[in-house]
């Protein structure tokens, strides 16, 4: 806690982001897969002020996810295995439509897909949509029955996810990456390398498993789910440091980020951006006001102009 | 915060041929108009509005419509549900005069209702519809409370649906405020013509996490949620709504109209 306010108090910073040739007013973002089901959710959010909205995973056709439970409580955070249910590509691509009749706020397209070409064909219908920016899923833990393991748990697997889809988006490219692999580096090197214009991490923690004790069964109908909130913030702000280091694309920073002291953290341990998910589970999409304004207090007192201006974490942390 | 806790059904009552009563014996905290979510951890949990809480236990009352609320119904006492909540909105309870109209198997939650408007000194008058005697539900229950019933079945000699009983009532009388629960359709028809009466609703919607995180229930064009802002909404939210009465989301989020989709409201 700061407690002395520091004398050469300023006044006149801005929340205001660029981002890929994006202004955004906050650099505020929902993450994919909270809320974001429905043009009017993804507004609500944007009203509220997220400078930037991420629909939930798309796939090519129709998915209705896991039956539930879908989400469990835990002490130390919520785990979930939602399963990407989501109405199909065409379906979502018109509530984004209905979205950018209401609002300017931008709006990326988390899509997902078990194959580069698949992958390809929903950059394609993505970049031929209102969307301002295209999202790859490839680090959801929840599918691997149906998957097998996480894209993003090899290199080489997410550099020719990101060849083809650099070939076939005519959107800037947002990978989004997995914690649970050994180096988180090597995957987002492979990534820039491979034509993302961003990295957004991480996805959920684990997957984890919450057992019933009466019942002797695992709660979440698809045994194990992904641990996302408080608890697994420090995960995502070592995970933001060690990509900021070993790549040049900006970084979108998610992960138990609850309130504008952990918005600063992220953006000191290397986000351009920070994304506020779970937290919203509790504090309403009310939030992103809330975080925004303390964050501008806190650009104010530190006398930083913006966001981008806050110092990064020097290289020798890791 | 609401935990998850895993219950042995208490008790069992048959309320029609495919509507039970099942209790729990847990000093659950909550409110007339919220949801539980339950689930056997075999692959599925729904929610289901309380229709009764207080002293010490809880029950939900279900009607028998598909794979889960069919090994719902075929429960026997002692088998165990994992059980959370309590969640979402609660009726704002008045102390007027008061009128309560329900329709199949949304008529229970207003039982649990009607506790609380007693207990606060309304007038409850309510109006239970069903499609006929045999689906008729709570009657008994409604008749040892001090209020004024009235059964309305679509299928007796003289027909009469739930809206069109209480807008003969509302015609001949002066009520406070309207409580309404039922088949969406219902609803739509009963606001549609009460004038300027102050009316809360409760209201369905596909629902996965209850806790307002995954975005399934959400509500056009406010972006509300039915699980956290719902499922009961005041007639000043309601009149915004574009969906209601029009469309749904189903399991994937994909709009379908709603008249096509009925759940236990059939
Ligand atoms: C807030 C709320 C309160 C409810 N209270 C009651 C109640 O007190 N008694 C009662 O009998 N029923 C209640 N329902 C409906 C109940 O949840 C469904 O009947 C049940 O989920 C059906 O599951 P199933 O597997 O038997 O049938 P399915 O064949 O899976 O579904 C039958 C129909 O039920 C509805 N439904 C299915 N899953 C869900 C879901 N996850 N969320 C919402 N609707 C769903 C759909 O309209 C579907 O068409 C309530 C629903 C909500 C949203
Ligand atoms: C219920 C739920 C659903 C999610 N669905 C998706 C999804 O569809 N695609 C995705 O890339 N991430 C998904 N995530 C992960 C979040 O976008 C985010 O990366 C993660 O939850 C960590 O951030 P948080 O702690 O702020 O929630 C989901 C998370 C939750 C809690
Ligand atoms: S059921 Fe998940 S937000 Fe309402």
């Amino acid at each position: 806690m700061v407690t002395k306010i520091p004398s050469g108090e300023c006044m006149d910073a801005t929340l205001r982001t660029r981002f890929l040739e994006l202004d955004l007013a906050t650099p505020l973002v929902l993450p994919a897969g909270v809320l974001g089901t429905s043009f009017s959710s993804l507004l609500a959010c944007a009203r509220c002020g997220a400078g930037l909205v991420t629909t939930k995973s798309a796939t090519l056709t129709e998915r209705t996810g896991h039956p539930g439970p879908v989400v469990v409580e835990t002490p130390a955070g919520l785990l979930n295995a939602v399963g990407i249910s989501n109405p199909g590509i065409a379906e979502v691509l018109r509530e984004v439509a209905v979205y950018r009749r209401h609002t300017a706020v931008p709006v990326a397209v988390s899509v997902f897909a078990d194959s580069p070409a698949d992958f390809a064909e929903l950059a394609r219908r993505v970049s031929d949509s209102p969307a301002d920016l295209l999202e790859l899923n490839l680090s959801c833990p929840n599918v691997s029955g149906e998957f097998g393991a996480p894209l993003a748990g090899s290199p080489d697997t997410v550099a020719a996810i990101v060849a083809a889809v650099k070939h076939a988006a005519r959107l800037p490219l947002i990978a989004k990456l997995s914690p649970n692999v050994t180096d988180i580096a090597a995957v987002g090197r492979a990534a820039e390398q491979a034509g993302a214009d961003a990295l957004c991490a991480i996805n959920t923690l684990g997957p984890g498993m919450v057992i019933d004790t009466e019942l002797g069964l695992p709660v979440l109908s698809n045994g194990s789910g992904g641990l996302s909130g408080a608890a697994i913030r420090p995960v995502a702000v070592r995970a933001v440091h060690q990509l900021a280091q070993s790549v040049g694309i900006p970084i979108i920073g998610v992960g138990g980020v609850c309130n504008a002291v952990d918005a600063a953290e992220m953006l000191i341990a290397g986000a351009r951006l920070v994304g506020v998910g779970t937290a919203l589970w509790s504090g309403g999409i009310e939030l992103f006001g809330d975080i925004g304004r303390n964050l501008l207090a806190y650009l104010n007192r530190r006398c930083y102009p913006d966001p981008a201006a806050v110092p990064r974490l020097e290289p020798s942390h890791a | 915060m609401p935990e998850r806790i895993t219950l042995p059904i208490a008790d069992i009552a048959e309320e029609s041929p495919d509507v039970r009563t099942l209790s729990f014996t847990h000093p659950l905290a909550a409110e007339p108009g919220q949801f539980v979510m339950i689930s056997d951890l075999k692959g599925d949990e729904k929610p289901f509005s309380l229709s009764d809480c207080g002293g010490g236990s809880f029950s939900i009352t279900l009607r028998r419509v598909g794979p889960f609320t069919r090994r719902l119904f075929d429960a026997r006492r002692g088998d165990l549900f994992s059980i959370r909540g309590a969640y979402g909105s609660s009726f704002f309870v008045h102390s007027g005069r008061v009128l309560l109209v329900g329709g199949g198997c949304a008529v229970p939650p207003l039982f649990f209702l009607c506790r609380r408007l007693l207990a606060a000194g309304a007038e409850p008058t309510v109006v239970n519809g069903a499609r006929s005697a045999d689906a008729l539900l709570f009657e008994r229950r409604f008749q040892a409370l001090p209020l004024h019933q009235l059964t309305a079945l679509e299928d007796a000699p003289e027909p009469l649906t739930a809206v069109d009983a209480a807008l003969r009532l509302l015609q001949n009388n002066r009520f406070d405020a309207l409580y309404a629960a039922g088949p969406e359709m219902m609803l739509a028809s009963l606001i549609s013509n009460c004038g300027a009466l102050d009316y809360q609703l409760l209201i369905e919607r596909y629902m996965k996490c209850g806790i307002g995180i995954c975005g399934s229930c959400t509500l056009d064009p406010l972006g509300i949620r039915a699980c956290v802002e719902g499922p009961v909404l005041p007639r000043a939210t309601v009149e915004q709504l574009t969906e209601f009465g029009v469309y749904r989301r189903n399991s994937s989020g994909a709009r379908v109209p709603v008249n096509a989709r009925r759940s236990c409201e059939q």
